[in-house]
């Protein structure tokens, strides 16, 4: 299968270093306390937090910091093919848990010690790439909560096919079986905080590979900021400040 | 998980008694209700509705399948829907499953009169899409359509809210025409070409929408929020179309009500869902013309 | 960077799915023209001084795949749109235009009109896609014509005559190919152009060639719904189908689904499949299984004769025989009852281009007119093809390439157009091209970005290579070399050293190619591509480029070379005790060649050192030979031929056996020595990805011909194991001196070839090698000429720790193409060499006719094959004229493999020593070929 034509296009006509229209949308749920919806192309999650609120299970609480908790769920409709999954599958833990040590690291929990932070993500359309839309997601609702961070997680993929580094697989080239390297990242830190990679890569080309998931994550992060401060004039605006 | 004072308790239930809402509505008026349609792209047919706070998705897939050998000549609708835990914390993990069923259950109810399938859909006098236009071939291939509602927030009267948006879903909905080759016959499975060009519509003019009163006290409103709902004695969901006939009802929550008042309640839905029917009819080709522009 | 988002809806049968995907649309896609002011001109193509930009319809690059192959036509835009669809209806020619657009040489441009934000169309209402990939052809037209503004001419050249039509209409420039080539004024490249292309223009009014026998000859081909649901359902079944290189009218159907082989015998049954052909079949009813072999060769006009060819080397070489063999159980059904069917469907074509020549006719009185004509391939398997030309005088005495276009069912033979002409028949070098052809065999030079991979010339041992951790220097071990006379591109040389412990340690250097050889450079993937050198009569053509092959890699005498080597310690009883591999520096002293090497060690008189080396490694080596032949191992003899060719001529001289001299077999003994260690080294590092080399147990069945005759001549064969064959062999000798040599060379041809393979394709019992008696073999002392023997090099290093194993071998599907490749480069490689042989055979004989010994090996209705010795050819004797048919004169006797005079006097019988003549005919013009007869 030609991933990239001899021209240089994917197939569907981006260049290789180039990323989806990313689009993000913040308060999509009006009785959380945050939320954000963030499309990366045709891949489109919600997310909401909930918090910081009082620790539900009391056996979980901790004294020094805040209980952060994630929940990713994916829509019936969200694939090609009606899914029809039980609730918490493998993969659905799994993704879960990557997002809620990733969001966790970066959300300064100790400032809120016996409280309880819950987030929740819901993919409405998969095409590829949804736990870096997710993280994306998680950023904006978390800032949109006001919850504190150290800086703002971005996330991006990039891949490998036709020997080629790819940024921001959509899902037909996430199928194509080759290598996928998910990156997470804090842009302002400069430092990764989630590295995901299925199949084998040599390490000359990985260096490359994830170079390039971390471009697209500054990218991201531009683009949250912009966001976040457009948001933050309206709000001022709103207050008539 | 409505925390409320006993204070904001009694402002509720006064200002239904007054006929004065706390968001400043009468008893019997709707939040404004917002359309979208085409919001999931790989659905047959989708559409999102937005009541107040209350945001709700709704997407319609079709697929091939056999129709069910008592009834060779019809094809099946199945409705699920799932709460997402964006919504309310509540929903996590298992727990937006009870919810969830419920409405399901309702809405199957309401709009499909039940599993039997001896229900709306079924009688051709409601004029509603009939199972029969969704055969291919008779016995054999017929489309089976899958409904999933998703309750992405959640501020009250989710019922209504699912089932407009459903009704938007599937006037949104194009179902490819099917050509079946020629020649196959007997027990054979025949060969059939899904067409890339030609999209059937279905008629949703029939398609009735759910008025859901809900029992505060001595009165009953529509469109309750979730504050509303904490304080409700039992409710009656009745669908109504276009002819103003009842095509499905449910009462839920516990208190017994008196059968006059039912009888009452079911005038007083034929009543509201003229002017709801009107207004999601509108909201459904403003957002349909949104969509063709796009 | 623009993203302007547009949905593509697909559905796909079966499960029905809405597939969604984004479709991005740009203003940074360039035009491609040099003259163009507004787009980066870093990426133009086309030429500043082109008259005429031409864009492409589908159809034109679909069928006139040739013409645009041809220099003449340049500057041409192919649009994405276009390469898609052409991609999705035929691969092959998609391969093929992608490789005139990436040929820098070329002037053609990949516009991709699908993603420029002003080009790309979306689909209307009730519009076609075919309909809307054309409207998208005449937008991108328009936009070339508005946007170079007039400055050159901008042509679409389309054959669809709707498209054509409306493109008028539109003011665009539209033409259909023949018109333009016609403009052009180029007679020659009206040829290449195919005529009655499924494009509607042009070819419904032109006749056929004989009006008269427009009739129905085969069957419907059924439509791809239909072939689908029946092998769903079982009643048709698919395969590749392979005919029988020998009888064009028979061919067989390999199906999973019956787990067996369907025969098709003729070609209305074939029903206008060619060989190679994915096609779903039909079985026959069970009574017709048998009937059908006599019809196989009667319903067709032009039945074939054998000829006289080489020798076969192998089961693979060998004429397929059906039907007379009995099944392995013996008194059960005879094989014949194999099922056979016919052919209903064509999934896949198979259809390139052949070499061959017209079927002679009368040279037409004027010239210039189109003439119809029969082409002949040279490949006995593809039936004969119909072309049209203008210059049939010139080409009826030249060898032509040919290619298929189309088959209909009024036809008896396929459609096909001339491509091009490669030179007079008969002329050496253009049969030898004919042979290179036929065996897809790449003889071009190498390119400059492979040549630029090469070290600067002149090449030495640098200090860095000695001082290298990896390397051992063994430069002061005597090292010498023993190989054929004149061999320049020595990949293998050897030591042998006493030690005082009365020991010996022997090496085996092998020259150090991946050294020079780094994987994925351009060098690496010609190499892999060439898969082996070939060697012909008169040339050889290398896998890698000369400086390596005779120079840098050669290890020749009294120069510093790198190498990989193999050293054991032995025990004077050639027992291996320790075997220890590095990559080494050597010197060789002596580049000899098999015969000097046997006159030393014959000579009783010389005590030189390296006289003694030979002597001691040519007495390890007989024991070690023994020993393997006790193991199992069989003899087998081929009849190879050595030619004695002119140097200005390069005509043959001479010809006769080749010999084969203990020399020969010291070396031989060694190096499989050497490989049997390197197998084992890489496969306990690399279970899952070792290159191997297995040679399958041969069937029963396969050894049924030999049984047979042996059987006739009173002679029993142990067949059970291969120890068993071997030993019975030993056991066969006549009278006859040459009886022995005579059944070992007919049991060669029972086997079939060895093969390599991806270890982890196969479960280790099949790693066998038959013919050596080894568990696990492979190719590693050969690495100049052989690509097998690069990989295995790799992966030694590798497995000793010195370099990474390369990224390929974790790729098992690719590792396995690549193993497929080479077993078919090689196969083609020794196709290749036999038909050059052949070729020198009929030269040499052209002006020499000859008496000499021959040997019956089978028998015939009307005569029987014999067997030359000394020229290592076979071929028919008839003893009746053709088409008597026995004529009733003579009778076979099965049993005995015996055919007899009716009254008695005469009887030839399997094995017996006859007397023949031989010389060239020419039963036709520009046809020669060797004929026998009895004396």
């Amino acid at each position: 299968m030609e991933y990239v034509s001899p021209e240089g296009l994917r197939l569907d006509g981006r260049r290789p270093m180039e990323m989806r229209q990313i689009r993000g949308e913040i308060g999509a749920v009006a009785k959380a306390d945050g939320s954000a919806v963030f499309e990366m192309g045709n891949t489109k999650v919600i997310a909401a937090v909930y918090g910081p609120r009082e620790v539900q299970n009391r056996s979980q609480q901790m004294n020094d910091q805040a209980l952060v908790r994630c929940e990713y769920s994916m829509a019936n409709f969200s694939t090609g093919d009606r899914m029809r999954k039980p609730k918490g599958d493998r993969r659905s833990t799994e993704i879960s848990l990557v997002i809620r040590q990733t969001m966790e690291a970066c959300i300064m929990t100790h400032l809120m010690p016996r409280s309880q932070i819950d987030i929740f993500v819901q993919v409405l359309q998969a095409d590829g790439g949804t736990r870096s839309a997710c993280i994306n997601a998680a950023t904006l609702a978390l800032a949109d909560a006001g919850i504190p961070m150290r800086d703002l997680v971005t996330s991006c993929s990039s891949g490998y096919l036709n020997s080629t580094a790819l940024l921001d697989l959509n899902y037909v080239e996430d199928s194509a079986g080759g290598p996928d390297v998910t990156v997470g990242f804090l842009p302002k830190l400069d430092k990764v905080t989630l590295l995901q990679m299925d199949a084998k890569l040599p390490l000359d080309i990985f260096e490359n590979v994830m170079q390039l998931a971390i471009e697209g994550c500054k990218a991201v992060a531009n683009y949250i900021r912009e966001l976040l401060l457009e948001n933050t004039k309206q709000l001022e605006y709103r207050r008539g400040v | 998980m409505v925390g409320l004072s006993l204070g904001e308790k009694h402002f509720i239930q006064g200002g239904i008694a007054q006929d004065l809402r706390s968001d400043g509505r009468k008893r019997l008026t709707y939040r404004p209700i917002y359309v979208e349609t085409g919001v999931i792209p790989q659905a047959n047919g989708s559409a999102r509705v937005r009541l107040g706070a209350t945001d709700v998705i709704a997407s319609v897939k079709a697929e091939l399948g056999k129709p069910h050998p008592l009834q060779p000549d019809k094809g099946k609708v199945a409705i699920y829907v799932d709460c997402s835990p964006t919504a309310a914390p509540i929903f996590e993990g298992r727990g937006g499953e009870e919810l969830s069923m419920e409405l399901s259950v309702a809405l199957q109810r309401c709009l499909l009169g039940g599993k039997s399938g001896a229900g709306y859909f079924h009688t051709e006098k409601s004029a509603g899409i009939s199972l029969s236009s969704l055969v291919v071939v008779e016995g054999k291939i017929c489309w089976d359509l899958y409904i999933d509602g998703l309750v992405v927030s959640s501020d009250g009267n989710l019922l209504d809210a699912l089932g407009a948006a459903i009704k938007a879903a599937l006037s949104n909905t194009g179902i490819p025409r099917v050509n079946v080759a020629a020649g196959a016959s007997g027990d054979e499975e025949p060969e059939v070409d899904v067409s890339d060009e030609e999209f059937l519509q279905f008629d949703t003019s029939g398609v009735p929408v759910i008025i859901t009163l809900t029992k505060v006290g001595r009165h009953y409103i529509v469109d309750a929020t979730t504050e509303e709902e904490s304080q409700m004695s039992s409710a009656v969901s009745i669908s109504v179309n276009r002819q103003g006939h009842i095509c499905g009802l449910t009462k839920r929550g516990g208190a017994g009500v008196d059968p006059s008042i039912i009888l009452d309640m079911i005038s007083v839905a034929k009543h509201v869902s003229e002017q709801l029917l009107n207004q999601l009819d509108s909201e459904i080709a403003a957002a349909e013309a949104r969509e063709n522009e796009s | 960077m623009l993203h302007s988002k547009s949905f593509v809806k697909k559905t796909r049968g079966g499960k029905v799915t809405k597939v969604v995907r984004e479709h991005y649309l740009r203003d940074d896609i360039y035009c491609g023209a040099s003259i163009c002011k507004v787009c980066d001109p870093s990426v133009a193509r086309l030429s500043a001084s082109a008259s005429t930009i031409l864009i492409l319809d589908t159809n034109v690059v679909l069928n006139q795949i040739d013409l645009l192959e041809n220099p003449a036509i340049d500057d041409v835009v192919l649009l994405s749109i276009v390469l898609e669809e052409v991609k999705n209806k035929n691969l092959s020619v998609y391969n093929r235009v992608r490789s005139i657009c990436s040929n820098s040489l070329r002037k053609f441009f990949v516009f991709s009109n699908e993603h420029h934000k002003d080009t790309y169309v979306k689909e209307m209402d009730g519009e076609s896609k075919n309909d809307r990939n054309d409207r998208a052809i005449r937008v991108a037209t328009q936009w070339y014509q508005t946007h170079l503004g007039g400055a050159t001419r901008v042509l679409l050249l389309t054959n669809d005559r709707e498209n054509k039509r409306k493109a008028n209409e539109e003011g665009i420039s539209a033409e259909t190919v023949e018109t333009y080539v016609k403009s052009l004024g180029r007679p020659d490249l009206l040829d290449l152009l195919v005529q009655n292309a499924s494009g509607d223009v042009g070819m419904e009014d032109v006749e056929d060639l004989r009006p008269s026998k427009r009739k129905i000859l085969y069957t419907e081909h059924k439509p791809m719904s239909e072939i689908t649901s029946g092998l769903h359902r079982g009643i048709y079944h698919q395969g590749k189908l392979r005919v029988n290189r020998y009888n064009p009218f028979e061919a067989y159907v390999g199906s999973e689904s019956i787990g067996d082989e369907i025969i098709i015998y003729g070609r209305t049954n074939m029903n206008r499949a060619f060989d190679g052909d994915i096609v779903a079949v039909e079985l026959l009813p069970q009574d017709q299984w048998h009937e059908e072999k006599s019809l196989s060769i009667a319903d067709e006009e032009d039945e074939e004769e054998e000829g006289v060819h080489l020798v076969p080397g192998s089961a693979d070489d060998a004429p397929r025989t059906t039907g007379q063999l009995q099944g392995s159980s013996g008194e059960t059904a005879p094989v014949s009852f194999r099922p056979s069917g016919r052919v209903v469907g064509i999934i896949k074509r198979n259809w390139h281009s052949y070499c061959g020549s017209l079927e002679p006719m009368p040279k037409p009185a004027g010239s210039g007119g189109i003439a119809h004509a029969l082409f002949v391939s040279k490949d006995r398997r593809i039936p004969k093809i119909r072309i049209q030309t203008r210059q049939l005088e010139n080409l009826l005495d030249k060898r032509i390439v040919v290619a298929v276009d189309s088959w209909d069912r009024l036809s008896r033979y396929p459609s096909g157009h001339y491509i091009r002409t490669i030179g007079e028949i008969g002329d050496r070098d253009t049969e030898t091209e004919v042979v290179l052809i036929e065996n897809d065999i790449n003889s071009r030079p190498f390119s400059s970005q492979v040549l630029a991979c090469l070290p600067p010339l002149p090449w030495s041992v640098s200090p860095e290579d000695l001082t290298n951790p990896i390397r051992q220097d063994l430069r002061h071990l005597r090292v010498f070399s023993v190989d054929p006379p004149g061999c320049k591109d020595i990949d293998d040389a050897l030591h042998c050293t006493s030690l005082p412990n009365g020991n010996f340690e022997v090496g085996v250097h092998i020259a150090d190619v991946t050294n020079f050889v780094q994987p994925g450079t351009p060098l690496d993937e010609e190499a892999t591509q060439r898969g082996t050198s070939v060697y012909l009569v008169e040339r050889r053509i290398d896998m890698l480029p000369k400086p390596l092959t005779e120079d840098i890699c050669s290890l020749r005498a009294d120069v510093e070379r790198l190498a990989f080597s193999v050293i054991w310690e032995m025990t004077p009883e050639a027992e291996i005790i320790s075997t220890r591999y590095t990559k080494s520096v050597i010197k060789s002293c002596a580049a000899m060649s098999y015969i000097e090497a046997q006159a030393k060690m014959d000579d009783s008189r010389l005590m030189d050192p390296l006289t003694t080396d030979l002597r001691n490694m040519n007495t390890l080596a007989k024991i070690m030979r023994l020993r393997r032949i006790e193991r199992g191992a069989i003899t087998l003899a081929s009849a190879e031929v050595k030619f004695q060719i002119d140097t200005e001529t390069h005509d043959p001289l001479d010809i006769g056996m080749y010999q084969i001299r203990e020399a020969n077999q010291m070396v031989e003994e060694f190096m499989l020595a050497a490989n049997v260690s390197v197998s084992e080294k890489i496969l306990k590092h690399f279970p899952l990805c070792s290159l191997l080399r297995r040679h399958p147990i041969p069937t029963r069945e396969m050894l049924q011909p030999l049984l047979l005759t042996a059987a006739a001549v009173g002679l029993n064969l142990d067949v059970s194991s291969s120890k068993a064959l071997a030993d019975s062999l030993d056991r066969a000798v006549g009278d006859d001196p040459y009886f022995n040599k005579l059944i070992r060379i007919l049991a060669t041809r029972c086997m079939t070839q060895a093969v390599y393979f991806c270890s982890g394709d196969l479960s280790p019992p099949e790693y066998h090698h038959y013919g050596l008696a080894t568990p696990i073999y492979t190719h590693f002392t050969s690495p100049i000429r052989r690509y097998a023997d690069v990989i295995v090099h790799r992966l030694l290093a590798a497995s000793l720790g010195i370099y990474k194993l390369p990224v390929i071998f974790q790729d098992r599907p690719q590792l396995t193409s690549i193993a497929d490749n080479l077993n078919y480069r090689h196969r083609n490689a020794q196709m290749a060499s036999r038909a050059s042989v052949e070729l020198h055979t009929l030269i040499y004989f052209r002006k020499r006719p000859t008496d000499t010994e021959a040997r019956i090996v089978k028998i015939r209705s009307n005569g029987f094959i014999v067997f030359l010795p000394k020229f290592g050819i076979e071929g028919p004797v008839y003893l009746t004229q053709r088409g008597e048919n026995g004529g009733g004169e003579w009778f076979v006797d099965e049993q005995q493999q015996k055919i007899k005079k009716m009254d008695g006097s005469l009887s030839y019988s399997v094995l017996q020593a006859v007397r023949i003549h031989l010389e060239v005919v020419e039963p036709q013009p520009n046809r020669p070929k060797l004929h026998l007869s009895l004396l």
